[in-house]
């Protein structure tokens, strides 16, 4: 984390939400922008959506830190912006897994940046929608009295583990609030926007963001250590293709956790389409070749396919893992690849709106290793189990 | 309710009796068929090498019949949905039999009915049926431990705790076009001998040579009417609860409220055969205009309000030809009682028609058949 960054502080009254529901109150109200998404309770009371607000009356009750995420925000702005930028200059206040799957889908060219303000926030992580919503009631205090302590244990697995819980880089403002209690908000800008927005609402940067900084690094730390460990430990259960299988076994092949996924965003996904579909006699031959054919078919190929596709954009938001009906952990087994991948390709997602995808970048210099092992230059490389 | 079709023949049904249980026996008719080369493959459960989850399978070896579980109560996938898609490109070229639960098969039905698969070269047989598990059982794992519970309960025709509550609340557990019927329902003597209705000539040709003993008897109908009763019983009871009972626009509001969107109970569903659902066509995605307008009528706009329309388009699609079968409820992430919803719109569309989806190929479908003397008093 850089040191040179500056931050404002806004008082809160010992209530965080509240202080950053002020801020966009005094934000919309000084025209920083015209609108804006963020989660809110529904109306029947049991569950969250996200609401495009202007009116304050509406703002008032809307909840930045909700206890579960039923919808990747990443999703809702790319359904507001993708067929173009709109007159409304809208503020995004997302969790920092939704900030960089809008930068990721941005960079896609599914989400139109130009007039929008993405915001994060510190995220205490969101609660698996299963385990809310069996108690809706009980839900709302675990979460809070969890969100306050910074305790991840009820949260999705993947919050548990999560290293990016803070500022992201390619943001336009990042509010501060980790360590934070009784001081109020830290407003932090990381784009000219941010700048802007603050200077509306007339507020001055300081070199106050010191504290909150330690307080990030340390979480950040301590959550590295958790997700390496994790990582670890699923590989040796995953490896090889049998393990892969074993792992997804249970699958019923509904395809629900790319439809909730924020950076599939293929209006046709190549495993629905008519190439998947094949003749009967096709599906005899396989069967007779392997003991029997599964049914649902290529269940195992759409995971690999999907890793392939998005697992250099996966922001391990474990949107995914809470929507599989068979509870499968399909979240951690993406994040696990998608570190691997995103490490090799030195990419860090949501880092900047500016730095393109890896694979629509070519550098000769690239992947050395691979290419000499394979031509056999390089005989040192041949026969590794990696 | 149509009157059932007259009786194909005039006498009792041919039945097959193997000294086996249920389960062995079906699987030893499985065998047989695939020893004697009558079919070319069979589709059942199966348990899976990997870790013993339950799953579908075609197999085509009668070494391979030894690991399937064709009567196991779990229906990971709604049957239906997947022999359309092996039969959609072309019918079945050689002989194949397909061990699927009532609900199933009247789905199967259906969708033929829409062009969405074929019936040929199939044999199929369906038991009478006393319901399967949920899901979320088998996430568990818990199942295997309440098999001895499921097989009592079989035998006696009661109902069976914990079992999927569609199926708790389900009066079509008779097989209507089965060629083969496994009798399950109170069947005191499941655990010793196999009881199979031989319902059409394809059955009884294909039988032919296998060893077991050949009678002719019916399903014992006050048994049936019995189980029917009890589950009526149950069903209005489950339909009863606060936010089924009206399913006026703001129970609706009120139980979908927890929608997230995913569509999944349309994916999973057998009536939704859709290739490309009208909310993910275009005409469903909006231009920025479309939200700079809402808001500047209510001041906030909730980019989940979809959710109700779908549902209500979906219901109103899927009405006619949805069999009940619970795999919509099974399989939405926020637990919506999706399953009472179909039933009590399905059921009261349906029972409007006239039409019992599923139940027989030659009946056209009710929004296909104009009949010019149909709802006089709405006309």
């Amino acid at each position: 984390m850089t040191t040179n960054r500056k931050g404002a502080l806004l008082p809160a009254g010992g209530n965080l939400q509240q202080g950053i529901l002020d801020f966009i109150k005094q934000a919309l109200k000084q025209s920083a922008f015209d609108a804006v998404l963020m989660p809110s309770r529904v109306p029947a009371g049991d569950s969250f959506a996200y609401f495009l607000i202007q009116s304050e009356a509406v703002l008032g009750g809307a909840t930045p830190l909700s206890p579960i995420m039923p919808v990747q925000g990443a999703r809702v702005i790319s359904s507001i912006t993708r067929h173009g930028k709109g007159k409304n200059r809208i503020a995004v206040i997302t969790r920092p897994c939704e900030a960089r799957a809008t930068i990721e889908l941005s960079k896609l060219g599914q989400i139109d940046l130009e007039n929008i303000t993405v915001i994060t926030m510190d995220c205490p992580g969101v609660m698996p929608m299963s385990d809310y919503f069996k108690d809706t009631g009980k839900g709302d205090r675990v979460f809070e009295d969890a969100s306050q302590n910074w305790n991840s244990q009820p949260m999705r697995p993947l919050c548990q583990i999560c290293d990016n819980f803070s500022s992201v880089g390619g943001e336009d403002l990042h509010i501060g609030i980790i360590g934070m209690e009784s001081d109020g908000i830290l407003l932090i800008p990381c784009s000219l926007k941010g700048e802007n927005t603050l200077s509306k609402i007339g507020l001055s940067l300081g070199d106050n963001i010191a504290d909150w900084e330690a307080s990030v690094s340390k979480l950040t730390d301590e959550r590295k250590k958790k997700r390496n460990q994790s990582n670890e430990g699923l590989r040796s259960d995953i490896r090889g293709i049998d393990r892969l299988l074993q792992a997804f076994s249970k699958c019923i092949n509904c395809h629900n956790c790319m439809r909730v996924c924020p950076i599939c965003y293929c209006r046709q996904c190549n495993f629905d389409s008519d190439k998947m579909k094949f003749s009967f006699d096709d599906y005899i031959t396989r069967g007779e070749a392997r003991n029997g054919l599964r049914i649902p078919t290529d269940m195992l190929l759409f995971h690999i396919g999907r890793m392939l596709h998005m697992s250099l954009s996966c922001v391990s938001c474990g949107m995914c893992e809470d929507a599989c009906p068979m509870a499968i952990p399909v979240s951690q087994i993406f994040t696990l690849v998608g570190d691997k991948n995103q490490e090799a390709f030195d990419y860090i997602l949501g880092r900047s709106v500016d730095e393109p995808l890896p694979l629509t970048t070519f550098e000769e210099e690239e992947f050395l290793e691979v290419e000499q092992s394979y031509a056999g230059v390089s005989p040192g490389q041949e026969g590794q189990d990696d | 309710m149509r009157e059932s079709l007259p009786d194909r023949r005039a006498r009792m049904t041919k039945v097959l009796s193997i000294d086996k249980s249920a389960e062995e026996g079906l699987k030893e008719l499985l065998k047989f068929l695939l020893e004697n080369g009558k079919v070319k493959g069979v589709i059942a459960l199966r348990k899976m090498g990997e870790d013993g989850t339950i799953s579908y399978s075609l197999i085509t070896s009668p070494e391979d019949v030894g690991s399937t579980m064709p009567l196991f109560p779990l229906m990971p996938v709604n049957l239906a949905k997947q022999l359309s898609r092996l039969t959609l490109l072309e019918s079945a070229t050689e002989p194949i039999a397909v061990v699927m639960r009532p609900c199933e098969l009247r789905a199967f039905i259906e969708l033929v009915k829409r062009t969405q698969g074929s019936l040929e070269n199939i044999l199929f047989i369906s038991s009478t049926c006393g319901g399967v598990y949920p899901l979320k059982m088998a996430v568990e794992g818990n199942i295997e431990e309440s098999l001895p519970e499921y097989w009592k309960g079989l035998g006696k025709g009661e109902l069976i705790p914990n079992t999927r509550l569609a199926c708790q609340a389900c009066q079509y557990f008779v097989p209507y076009t089965a060629d083969i019927t496994v009798s399950l329902l109170s069947n005191k003597e499941i655990d010793k001998e196999t009881t199979l209705l031989l319902n059409t000539e394809k059955a009884e040709a294909i039988v032919e040579g296998i060893s077991g003993k050949f009678s002719e008897r019916d399903l014992d109908t006050a048994k049936i009417e019995q189980i029917r009763s009890k589950r009526k019983t149950e069903k209005e009871k489950l339909s009863d609860e606060p936010e089924l009972k009206n399913l006026g626009i703001d129970d609706i509001t009120k139980t979908f409220s927890r929608c997230i969107g995913c569509r999944n109970c349309s994916k999973v569903c057998p009536a939704c055969y859709c290739h490309v659902c009208f909310f993910e066509t275009e005409t469903s995605q909006y231009e920025p205009v479309y939200y700079e307008r809402e808001l500047q009528k209510t001041g906030c706009v909730n980019m989940l309000s979809d959710t109700i329309y779908y549902h209500l388009v979906r219901l109103f699609h899927v009405s006619t030809s949805c069999t009940a079968c619970g795999q919509c409820a099974d399989a939405c992430p926020a637990d919506i009682p999706l399953w009472a919803i179909s039933l009590k719109m399905g059921e009261s569309v349906q029972k409007t028609f006239d039409y019992l989806p599923g139940k027989d190929i030659e009946e056209g479908l009710p929004i296909t058949t104009f009949l010019p003397e149909e709802f006089a008093g709405v006309v």
